[in-house]
């Protein structure tokens, strides 16, 4: 009897150990997600409305190609636009692809700037391309993309 | 919170009426995505970022800006704008716990 009431007590025990590093581990699977949460191609759909963009060497996007600390990554978008009332820049939208929330920062400009020309600072988690979407006052999109590639990763 | 230290600067320092000037505009802010943990307490820090930006200058707007948690610690925003006059730029940020903060800027073009 002693011996079968011992096995019955190791037996609950190893299933006890078993179950519950299994639980923790469902716990943390998870991944947290941010607040918002937006694929690339929703992004995308969302700012230019189901309109194609073309690709255009007028937008000029200025990103590091190896950056070493993916927390603090510098980018420039310059588009090649006179800035008038009739022909001006709208908006420029930075989007970096593999990040949790691909949008970055959407920026509205106005003729009152004189110069299309935006410089921020952005945080990518993982080697991955970032493209600058530009919209003009006509209504029409333009792109370009760049990779960079990150040896520390800094989102999340 | 208290109030959160900024800054707007203005390249070249000495401008005329009618120049295209660089401004750009620093906020001391922790950006939080929402998915990094206390490494101490292991629990998840809530997101806290910037929302919203607005640029004007004397009473016009000239840009505003939709900002998401995807930005750098302490931000910097830098545009072009077109000096037209005595006045004063200001920016104001809003952040996504709902703090609305503002900097001003008197813009004094000379020649």
């Amino acid at each position: 009897m002693q011996r079968r009431d011992f096995f019955k007590k190791l037996g609950t025990a190893v299933a006890a150990t078993a179950v519950i590093p299994a639980m923790t581990f469902a716990a943390d699977a998870p991944k947290p997600k941010g607040p918002n949460e937006f694929s690339y191609k929703q992004a995308v759909d969302i700012i230019t409305g189901g309109k194609s963009a073309k690709s255009s060497s007028k937008v000029q996007l200025k990103v590091p190609e190896i950056a070493e600390n993916g927390a603090v990554v510098p980018v420039t978008v310059t588009v090649d636009s006179p800035m008038t009332e009739s022909d001006y820049v709208k908006a420029i939208h930075i989007l970096a692809v593999k990040n949790g929330n691909t949008r970055c920062i959407d920026v509205f400009l106005s003729p009152d700037n004189g110069k299309a020309m935006f410089a921020t600072r952005i945080k990518l988690g993982q080697t991955q391309e970032v493209v600058a979407l530009v919209e003009l006052s006509d209504g029409t999109f333009l792109t370009t993309a760049q990779s960079v590639k990150v040896t520390i990763g800094g989102c999340g | 919170m208290g109030k959160r230290k900024s800054l707007i600067k203005i390249k070249p320092k000495k401008y005329k009426d009618g120049e295209i000037v660089k401004v750009s505009f620093m906020v001391m802010h922790p950006m939080e995505t929402g998915m990094r943990k206390d490494k101490k307490t292991k629990k998840i820090i809530p997101a806290l970022y910037i929302n919203d930006i607005k640029f004007e200058y004397n009473g016009k707007v000239i840009t505003t800006m939709k900002v998401w948690e995807t930005l750098s610690v302490n931000p910097v925003f830098t545009t072009y704008m077109r000096i037209n006059g005595k006045g004063i730029l200001k920016v104001t940020y809003t952040d996504s716990s709902g703090e609305v903060n503002e900097k001003t800027k008197k813009i004094k073009p000379k020649g």
